[in-house]
């Protein structure tokens, strides 16, 4: 297997889904199933990196701020740019996720998990926390996967000729 | 366990995993454990301790095993010198060194001993400088043969898949877009992610 072959198409899917992402989750209110039936909804939220060109002629915009409307990285995907990161927040009924992913390398940053109680009771087993903390980060993971594998779906379904004319709606709106 | 995390995640390759090898996790584990350095002038040690206690690499006070997963750190120490220090201690000796070339009449110091006291600076300088720890936690799912580290960097990244292979025989693949969708989709659909062409979603762009 060509590695860096690997590394160029990881790039150019991991910046698609993350635009497709940000799409979804405005327009369909980001709402996604797991294989289990299992909803939950994603939300682009305080930040999002757009990036276009290549060499040096490469340029990145970052839009950051607790309430932001990302106008200015809306615009960077109207002239063509693509989202490096983004800041997604992750809700399954009252439990919530916090996490920036990277579109290149689809490494989890700034995870935060819903609170873990790390006072031990007595008689509890210490592994036990430590389990619910895999738990939860876990769980980050699989609606993540679930999120992408329905975008892979749809890219390589015919339906993504439909799916591109929506988003590019999206964008002019 | 801190409440915001990077995390790198990993499939392991190999997809027959000889079943001994469950039973010798620990020992593996202890014979790449984590080294002190405190007492020496070594510039870096790395190796295992136990999952959130750095000061456990004989895995005494927490084993491995929790249910489905194996959990585990890699402690890796530093010793920095700041570059400042470096420049004032280097300049006093090379000063020394000036001096007493001029004692026996010689005019300068050759590259050679620049090279050697620049060495020996460093080394008496490292000496006096305490290792920096960093702790990264590591969780290993054996039901469905996935590792993750709680890092992104990828100079930590690269240390930490060298050694999971050399302690346990293993190749980790990072799940990065490309190889997480051959996952996801089949490896049989292979040749459309190789022949992927991205969309152009703005009307005049790139």
């Amino acid at each position: 297997m060509d590695l860096d072959h690997a590394q160029t198409v990881s790039l150019m899917l991991g910046q698609e889904f993350l635009t497709w992402l940000w799409f979804a989750s405005e327009t369909s209110s980001g709402l996604f199933r797991t294989k289990d039936g299992e909803a939950f909804s994603v939300t682009v939220e305080q930040k999002v990196s757009v990036q276009g060109g290549e060499g040096e002629a490469k340029e990145t915009a970052v839009c950051s701020g607790p309430m932001a409307e990302l106008r200015e990285a809306r615009m960077g995907l109207a002239t063509g740019k693509k989202v490096n990161k983004v800041k997604v927040r992750i809700e399954k009924d009252e439990a919530a996720w916090q996490v920036l992913l990277d579109a290149a390398t689809f490494t989890l940053q700034g995870l935060k998990t819903p609170k873990v109680d790390t006072k031990l009771e007595e008689g509890e087993d210490p592994d036990a926390r430590i389990l619910e903390k895999i738990y939860l980060t876990e769980k980050c993971m699989a609606y993540v996967d679930t999120a992408y594998a329905r975008f892979l779906d749809l890219r390589f379904s015919p339906q993504w000729k439909e799916e591109t004319t929506r988003l590019r709606r999206w964008l002019e709106g | 366990m801190s409440a915001s995390v990077g995390l790198t995640r990993y499939r392991i390759v190999e997809e027959d995993i000889p079943s001994t090898l469950w039973h010798e996790i620990e020992d593996r584990l202890k014979r790449n454990a984590f080294r002190d350095i405190d007492g020496s002038a070594e510039e870096r040690s790395f190796g295992w301790v136990s999952f959130d206690n750095m000061l456990d690499p004989d895995f005494a006070l927490c084993p491995p095993e929790k249910g489905p997963y194996l959990a585990f750190t890699l402690r890796l120490d530093t010793r920095r010198i700041p570059p400042a220090v470096m420049k004032k201690h280097l300049l006093v000796a090379m000063n020394e060194a000036m001096q007493a070339m001029r004692e026996q009449g010689k005019k300068f110091v050759t590259k050679e001993q620049k090279a050697e006291i620049r060495d020996q600076v460093e080394l008496r300088l490292r000496a006096r400088t305490l290792p920096i720890p960093a702790c990264f936690d590591v969780i290993w799912d054996t039901d469905r043969q996935i590792v993750s580290i709680a890092s992104t960097q990828s100079k930590l990244t690269e240390l930490f898949e060298e050694l999971f292979t050399h302690t346990f025989g293993l190749t980790l693949e990072p799940l990065t877009p490309y190889f997480l969708a051959l996952q996801l989709i089949g490896k049989d659909r292979q040749a459309e992610l190789d022949e992927f062409e991205p969309t152009v979603f703005a009307q005049g762009g790139a």
